[in-house]
């Protein structure tokens, strides 16, 4: 009988698409799930993405590096220190802390924490850049891992 | 008395030759020649149908990734991700329940595009297919919706591996033609967008195609015998692709300009390329066993011009620049005119004309290149202009004389 072994590839195959589905959005899936909250500053920009509509490029502007740091490329972390009722970058590791909330990053020159882009409604997207020309607020979600999600973002 | 089927006029084109050729070697008399010819007659009913489906699957894949994109924030996130959760499945569910309705669903083999049913069938299969297409498309949705929601990185390159990943794998299961052209588009389109990502320098880049194009052509190979022998079009004009664009980026005077420094990961991707070579050689036929020892020539010639790097001795083009040059434009060639002859030997046409628009866009590049600096405004483009209907002539000639040669 060759209909149920065909059944059963298609069932295999909707389990593997079903799979790489979570890996592909898994870092935030779990910032999501499992994560803390955090506030931390940023600054907008507004471009689009083909598949996923507008959105907003956000610049935490106390993660950045002041310049150019020789040397360091690859996973970085940034360890999160309270400031107020915010929290701002502890300085750039290359190695993962033992303890307290961190964000693990990427670094070739530029810092990528996978938290850079809140996509929303063309117009919304366009009233919070207006919003946040004085900069603004993000409210993120940190997992023990250090895979971060923003939630949203408010005008400061 | 027998009801004609409904084949497309190519079809009905090639028997008449094939007859032909059965009639003088007296395999079938004047009566059994007319009998058979008289079982088909031709009709682009079938075609255009099979035409206008495809093209309304792929609207509604395309309108299903816009409606993701437009980020309807009347739903909320999670029913957006359940709507289009239950199209994806829902579609996978329908293109199997049509499939089971066909009367030979067992057979092995992509059933969704078999010419050779009749009307009511080939209706249906269209359907399998049209289903399919929508399956697919919208499971790259749930990847899009999904990644929306959760706030992914904008343009991550991942996504799209993990779609095509996604859709390959629902290709095999299926054994669907309509699935495995998305699937081989988007891994083509990752793996072009990851590859520029990741890649050191422009010589990276052409070897890392170029490892791309030996192992789409194995895989094509490798399908030429088995179930799945109309999976191994597609494989083989990836291939081509992939092996078309090294080779014209390693034909540019500037690359390779700083030699070639393959990192850890370029190095791995070679030898995987070579024993997946390897390991279709063996399971190829001898034509394909040929296509593969050429693409792996390509990658020698990709690896070398992208390792040479010419002495730049002032701002004029030197000796040894004009020489990789001329280097490059013979190799470019000589692979656009193999896959020409490739194409016309496998009888696919779209792997021919896919050579002949490489050698044309080529020269167009290169003769902007040389052509330049000598003229200018006016004169430039009437110039070119000249040379190209010269070249798209040339080209289109020989393409026809190769296919004419072959089927001689």
């Amino acid at each position: 009988m060759k209909s149920p072994s065909r059944t059963t590839a298609l069932v295999a195959a909707v389990v593997v698409q079903a799979s790489l589905l979570v890996v592909a959005v898994a870092p935030r899936l779990s910032a999501r799930v499992r994560g803390d909250t955090y506030l931390v500053r940023v600054e907008p920009l507004d471009p689009i993405d083909p598949f996923r509509g507008a959105y907003v490029t956000l610049r935490y502007t106390e993660f950045q590096p002041e310049s150019f740091i020789e040397g360091l490329d690859g996973d970085v972390f940034v360890p999160l220190v309270r400031d107020g009722d915010l929290w701002r970058s502890g300085g750039l590791r290359d190695e993962r802390p033992s303890e307290g909330p961190y964000v693990k990053c990427r670094y070739d020159g530029v810092l990528r924490c996978g938290i850079e882009s809140l996509f929303l409604p063309q117009d919304k997207a366009k009233a919070l850049e207006r919003d946040l020309l004085d900069g603004g607020v993000a409210r993120i979600k940190v997992d023990s891992r250090g895979n971060a999600i923003v939630l949203d973002v408010t005008a400061s | 008395m027998t009801k004609a089927h409904e084949v497309s006029s190519g079809q009905v084109e090639w028997l008449r030759r094939e007859v032909a050729i059965w009639q003088a070697e007296g395999l079938v008399d004047e009566a059994g020649a007319a009998s058979i010819l008289g079982r088909y007659t031709a009709s682009r009913r079938t075609t255009v149908v099979r035409l206008i489906s495809v093209l309304g699957a792929a609207f509604v894949g395309v309108g299903l990734i816009s409606l993701v994109a437009s980020n309807i924030d009347e739903l909320s996130p999670t029913v957006r991700f359940i709507g289009i959760v239950v199209v994806w499945l829902g579609a996978v569910i329908a293109a199997e329940a049509l499939r089971r309705r066909l009367p030979d669903h067992d057979a092995e083999g992509p059933d969704a595009n078999d010419p050779d049913a009749n009307d009511p069938d080939a209706d249906r299969s269209i359907a399998v297919g049209s289903a399919r297409i929508i399956a697919v498309a919208a499971y790259g949705a749930t990847i899009f919706q999904a990644a929306q929601s959760l706030q992914v990185p904008a343009y991550n390159s991942g996504l799209l591996g993990c779609w095509a990943a996604g859709a390959l794998a629902y290709a095999y299961a299926s054994r669907g033609i309509g699935p495995l052209l998305v699937g081989i588009a988007t891994l083509v389109g990752w793996f072009t967008w990851a590859l520029g990502e990741r890649s050191g320098d422009d010589g990276d880049f052409v070897v890392g195609l170029m490892v791309g194009a030996v192992v789409a052509t194995a895989v094509g190979a490798a399908h030429e015998r088995g179930a799945l022998r109309t999976f191994a079009a597609p494989w083989s004009l990836a291939g081509a692709l992939l092996a078309l664009i090294a080779l014209f980026g390693a034909a540019l005077p500037d690359v390779g300009r700083d030699g070639l420094d393959l990192p850890a990961v370029g190095i791995a991707g070679l030898v995987f390329a070579v024993l997946a070579a390897g390991a279709a050689a063996a399971r190829a036929d001898a034509q394909g066993r040929r296509e593969i020892a050429a693409v792996v020539g390509m990658l020698g010639a990709g690896l070398l011009l992208a390792a040479w790097a010419p002495v730049d001795t002032t701002d004029e083009l030197s000796g040894d620049e004009l020489m990789h040059a001329l280097v490059g434009t013979a190799v470019y060639l000589a692979t656009a005119i193999w896959f020409a002859v490739v194409g016309a030997v496998r009888d696919r046409p779209q792997l021919t004309n896919l050579a002949t628009a490489a050698v044309v866009l080529f020269v167009t590049v290169q003769s902007f290149g040389v052509f330049a600096p000598l003229l200018s405004g006016a004169a430039l483009f009437l110039f070119l202009g000249v040379i190209l209907i010269a070249v798209g002539a040339v080209a289109d000639r020989g393409r026809r004389r190769i296919i004419e040669e072959v089927a001689e």
